[in-house]
């Protein structure tokens, strides 16, 4: 009698002991899972930046040409090329492009639908937000004969160079190209 | 075969020719004369501009109904348009915009309280013969249809950072007779929607 008291005890104590460690898996899975998901979808801070600070980024000398898309969340053609400028950088920034985004949104937006549209695009290029009351000069100091018009992408050599620049959506197979010809090796595809 | 492949060739360079020109269309020069024209208003009723024309001159304003750039002036197009159809300058109202038809042109007008005219400009024609691309843009002409100013309304799209009233300081100056100082500033906002 105690001995079979003792072994429903240890049976008891056996069970226990299984139902923590199914406890404790099912806790730790989501847990990798979480964590595998932030990796995926990194959260995306984007920066103000001022005129004289764009100023800096696009004209001082550099180890790699630079890619520089401006954009809006208002912006229907902005909106739509975004898949392929994420693509963009995902083949060359492996070949030492750099590329950044700056949205002329208003800086009320820099904290939600400009994030939230990039992490949607999965965007991990560094992304400013132009902090400027005043657009205008800004958009002198990218191209004078630069309307404003949105999107514009201008790629820079490595001297500060504007080689290329379009406004409107982008061409791919242009853009691919003429980054082509200022990458170090690889063929981008 | 050959004149099929020849009428794709042609129909694809009239294609990327048009794409092409509606991104850079150019604005008349400040001073040219701006031809008269007729656009259809919210309820299709056709409005010639000088039967819109102020007796001191005329602000063309191409909006929009979707844009939250041109939507963040509405108070400040509809203040503006009082404050200057007092003093004999009418403003006028053009949206180009292909996906934003009559109906919802007024429905918006009436949602904020835009008094002034709107004209539909179907096929963007007028915007075209402007050279205007975003919303919002305007354009201030004289009394004999001379483009004085061209570009933005101000200096932001929030009414707490405005810094420069580029379109009043022209107004202004029309109306006190001296010469417009900055006759453009390039005007910020939303593509227009061509059809």
């Amino acid at each position: 009698m105690h001995y079979q008291t003792g072994l429903s005890m240890r049976r008891l104590q056996l069970f226990v002991l299984i139902i923590f460690c199914v406890l404790l898996a099912s806790l730790a899975a989501p847990a990798q899972k979480r964590k595998y998901s932030a990796e995926k979808t990194p959260k995306i801070v984007v920066e103000p930046i001022d005129t004289d600070a764009l100023k800096t980024l696009l004209t001082q000398q550099r180890q790699q040409p630079l890619l520089v898309n401006f954009w809006a969340t208002f912006c229907d053609p902005c909106r739509d090329e975004f898949p392929d400028l994420v693509k963009i950088d995902k083949d060359f920034r492996p070949q030492s492009l750099e590329f950044v985004t700056v949205s002329l949104d208003d800086v009320s937006d820099i904290k939600t639908s400009v994030p939230e549209f990039l992490g949607s695009m999965k965007a991990t290029m560094p992304a400013y937000l132009l902090d400027a009351s005043d657009p205008e000069p800004a958009i002198n100091l990218v191209d004078p004969k630069w309307r404003g018009d949105l999107p514009a992408t201008f790629l820079y050599n490595e001297k500060g160079e504007i080689v290329y620049k379009h406004i409107g959506r982008v061409d791919t197979a242009e853009l691919r190209a003429e980054i082509q010809k200022l990458v170090k090796k690889g063929d981008g595809q | 075969m050959k004149t099929r492949n020849v009428s794709i060739l042609l129909a694809l360079v009239f294609v990327i020719a048009s794409v092409a020109f509606a991104s850079e269309i150019p604005s008349p020069a400040i001073g040219s004369r701006i031809e008269e024209f007729s656009l259809p208003d919210v309820n299709g009723t056709e409005r010639s501009l000088k039967s819109l024309a102020g007796k001191n001159g005329t602000v063309l304003l191409f909006i929009a109904v979707q844009c939250p750039v041109s939507n963040a002036y509405n108070e400040r197009m509809e203040q503006l348009a009082q404050e200057y159809k007092a003093k004999g300058i009418a403003v006028v109202g053009i949206n180009s915009n292909v996906a934003e038809d009559a109906a919802a042109v007024k429905a918006h007008a009436a949602e904020h309280k835009l008094s002034f005219p709107i004209l539909k400009d179907p096929g963007n024609k007028v915007a075209d013969k402007l050279g205007a691309s975003v919303t919002p843009e305007a354009y201030f002409l004289d009394t004999n249809n001379r483009l004085l100013y061209h570009g933005r309304i101000d200096n932001s799209r929030n009414a707490a950072r405005v810094e420069t009233s580029d379109l009043r300081n022209a107004l202004d100056a029309a109306l006190s007779g001296k010469p417009v100082e900055k006759t453009e500033a390039k005007a910020f906002g939303c593509t227009i929607k061509r059809g």
